[in-house]
């Protein structure tokens, strides 16, 4: 659902699983984790929030949650200890080969093995998966991913359909592509989504 | 140097930015611009006649174009930040600073349309809003892949600060940021930066202060 | 499905100061309306049908309701008091429910997370005990005795003072504040938020404010209050669920919290639910 490089070390960005609204954040000794984005205080997005140590603060009223999601300083009665029914639903969340994966099931299997290839970036698309698809002219595979060539260069392109009927590419490219290529690439996927978006708008 | 401002002004608020970040004096003339409209009114018109905010002036110089007033307020007081290391350094930042009045045109009216009930098309706005985010969100890409965080080069320049404002106001606008990765990481690079400022719907960077205090023990 | 307790309620529509013949269409409730004056610059407000619709003209605003009121619109006294400046800060359309947007009002627990060095800072974020009451005899929601350390409280304020507030609910979307007074010690000033109810989830807020201070320009009172608002509304915008939850479960209320509880129980109790939602989703 993200690259690593683009979480490093204090990041939090939301995003979603199977429908779910995801905060996914990184803490300061670089340990990944993925929640509902949504404090249990008042509601507020959990994404907006800011990290400090190992722990993730709410920017509304700074209540900040430990690694397990458990509430562990209210800063409005210093001396509180929350009570350990205020937490925050967690979801598994693993990285493999720069990739951050989550799950909101138990997890059957692991992610799959990307070797050789190197993160690119993340980019959505006003279009459902299936358009994409076709589009670039090839089912998508048992891994979620495409794997078309694009300006002359191996990709994978790891599909997360979003709600609103948009997928986020995850683009992951042969890691000996030199930096010309990989912008070369990055070119070619603005023109994959200006095609699938346009086709979509006419029709 | 005087700047007539108004706090809720992206294109104001890149100038108080500016100054905070090389240390430049300006004083702060605050216009009645919502609900009072006195940026139309006849000694504003005098000052400039396109009825805009910003108006810097200093020295005689009247200044009404964001991206001049950034140009001239570094000329004067951080020349580094003009970002003319380089021709094609130079030739980046005249292009952001040209750019920038995209993003005032869409970013900058969807906002004060959702927010101050101003006219626009607010479909189109918002389109041309996330096209301009895409272009953005597409430099920073290859400027990383460059060897550069920000987007002139490898240090931010007057072309950041023109772009961060309404890139990061964008959900005003109802306008979504949560696509780019690369602006994220950009935008807190540039909120990370000593000096750095806010403004209203740009908060600080809360994780960059230490914990107060102990965290209440369970026992 | 149409609330009727707040179909008679009094909202605010427009500024008096800026009414126009032609008017200026706008939503209450979900109903089209149009905020106008007429040739002696009276207020007047009509709905989609022709039906003209009552109104008031108090606290720089114009006031109406779709329904019947039962009730003349709240008093605040301190507005006629002498020597006091009146701010009208002007509308902000924010894309939250109005009862959400009081709520925010009634809070000073954010204050050093939202309004950093300004109404709060780090590591004074203390919420000292103070006092909530609805009071029966006016039917109106207070809290008192309230405290908080502020940097900068107002615009007049130099430095960092504890502040001393109160804070009053007459109606369902409006928040009277009482706030210490820096250049009048013994007096309060008044700053309230007048809210516009145009969908369950979209509102316009109309601050306003009665004020002892004869110093700051009034384009800096009109920046101060609007700068502070501004620095909620992207909260206010990333609220989940949009409207606001009356049940207890769907969200955890501290000591701090007190003045929200109340105000939401007494909402439930009058059956003031356009912008709330009644069963945890």
């Amino acid at each position: 659902m993200a690259l690593s490089r683009d979480v490093p070390p204090q990041v939090v960005i939301p995003t979603f699983v199977d429908g779910r609204e995801l905060a996914v954040w990184r803490s300061q000794s670089g340990r990944i984790a993925a929640w509902d984005d949504r404090c249990p205080h008042r509601g507020m997005r959990l994404s907006h929030g800011f990290v400090r140590g190992e722990s993730l603060s709410c920017i509304y009223h700074g209540w900040s949650y430990n690694e397990a999601g458990l509430c562990q300083r209210i800063p409005a009665h210093p001396d509180l200890v929350p009570p350990e029914a205020i937490r925050v639903p967690t979801v598994a969340a693993v990285e493999s080969d720069g990739i951050i994966w989550v799950a909101s099931e138990p997890a059957s299997q692991p992610p799959p093995t990307l070797t050789g290839l190197v993160a690119l970036r993340s980019l959505t698309v006003e279009a459902p998966a299936t358009a994409i698809a076709t589009a670039a002219g090839m089912p998508i595979d048992q891994d979620g991913a495409l794997r078309p060539d694009l300006a002359g260069i191996a990709c994978v392109l790891l599909v997360q359909p979003i709600p609103g009927d948009r997928t986020v590419l995850h683009v992951l490219v042969a890691s000996n592509a030199s930096p010309a290529a990989q912008a070369a690439v990055s070119r070619a996927l603005e023109d994959l989504r200006r095609r699938v978006e346009s086709e979509r708008l006419a029709a | 140097m005087i700047l007539y401002d108004y706090i809720l002004s992206p294109d104001c608020y890149k100038v108080r930015l500016l100054a905070a970040l090389t240390g430049a004096r300006i004083t702060l003339r605050p216009v009645d611009f919502h609900p009072g409209g006195e940026h139309k009114t006849a000694p504003f018109l005098a000052m400039n006649p396109s009825g805009t905010i910003p108006i810097f002036e200093d020295d005689g110089l009247i200044l009404t174009e964001s991206s001049a007033i950034l140009t001239y307020l570094a000329a004067k007081a951080g020349p580094a930040w003009l970002g003319d290391d380089t021709p094609a350094m130079r030739g980046r930042v005249a292009q952001w600073l040209a750019f920038s009045q995209r993003l005032s045109a869409s970013i900058g009216k969807a906002r004060v349309h959702d927010m101050l009930n101003k006219p626009a098309d607010i479909q189109a706005c918002r389109r041309a809003g996330t096209q301009c985010l895409r272009e953005i969100e597409a430099a920073l890409v290859e400027q990383r892949l460059a060897g550069h965080a920000f987007l002139a080069g490898d240090r931010p320049t007057i072309a950041d600060i023109a772009c961060f404002p309404h890139s990061m106001l964008a959900p005003d606008g109802g306008i979504s940021v949560d696509p780019y990765p690369s602006i994220r990481l950009w935008t807190r690079s540039i909120r990370a930066l000593p000096g750095f400022i806010e403004m209203p719907g740009i908060h600080r960077l809360h994780d960059l202060k230490p914990e107060p205090g102990p965290i209440p023990e369970r026992v | 499905m149409t609330d009727t307790p707040m179909l008679n309620e009094w909202y605010p529509v427009g500024i008096l100061t800026q009414l126009t013949k032609a008017g200026r269409d706008t939503l209450l409730m979900g109903e089209a309306i149009n905020v106008a004056c007429d040739s002696l610059g009276a207020p007047v407000v009509s709905a989609e049908d022709g039906r003209t619709l009552p109104v008031r003209a108090r606290y720089g605003h114009v006031w109406t309701s779709l329904g019947s009121p039962t009730k003349e619109l709240f008093d605040i006294p301190e507005a006629d008091q002498p020597g006091r400046r009146l701010v009208d800060v002007g509308v902000v359309r924010v894309k939250c429910s109005p009862l959400r947007a009081v709520e925010n009002f009634l809070d000073i627990a954010h204050f050093p997370f939202v309004h950093t060095d300004i109404l709060g800072a780090e590591p004074h974020t203390e919420v000292q005990r103070y006092e909530v009451q609805i009071r029966e005899e006016v039917d109106e929601v207070w809290a008192t005795k309230v405290k908080f350390y502020q940097p900068q409280a107002a615009k007049s304020a130099a430095g960092g003072i504890t502040t001393d507030y109160m804070y009053r609910v007459p109606a369902p979307t409006v928040s009277i504040l009482y706030k210490t007074c820096p250049p009048r010690p013994g007096e309060w000033d008044v700053i309230t938020l007048f809210v516009q109810p145009m969908a369950e989830d979209l509102c316009q807020v109309w601050p306003w404010m009665a004020l002892f201070d004869d110093q700051t320009p009034m384009t800096d009172l009109i920046h101060f209050q609007q700068m502070i608002f501004l620095q909620d509304r992207s909260i206010l915008e990333n609220q989940l669920p949009r409207l606001l939850p009356l049940d207890p479960g769907m969200e955890i209320p501290t000591r701090a919290d007190m003045t929200s509880v109340a105000y939401r129980r007494w909402l439930k109790r009058h059956g003031f639910t356009y912008g709330a939602q009644l069963v945890a989703a």
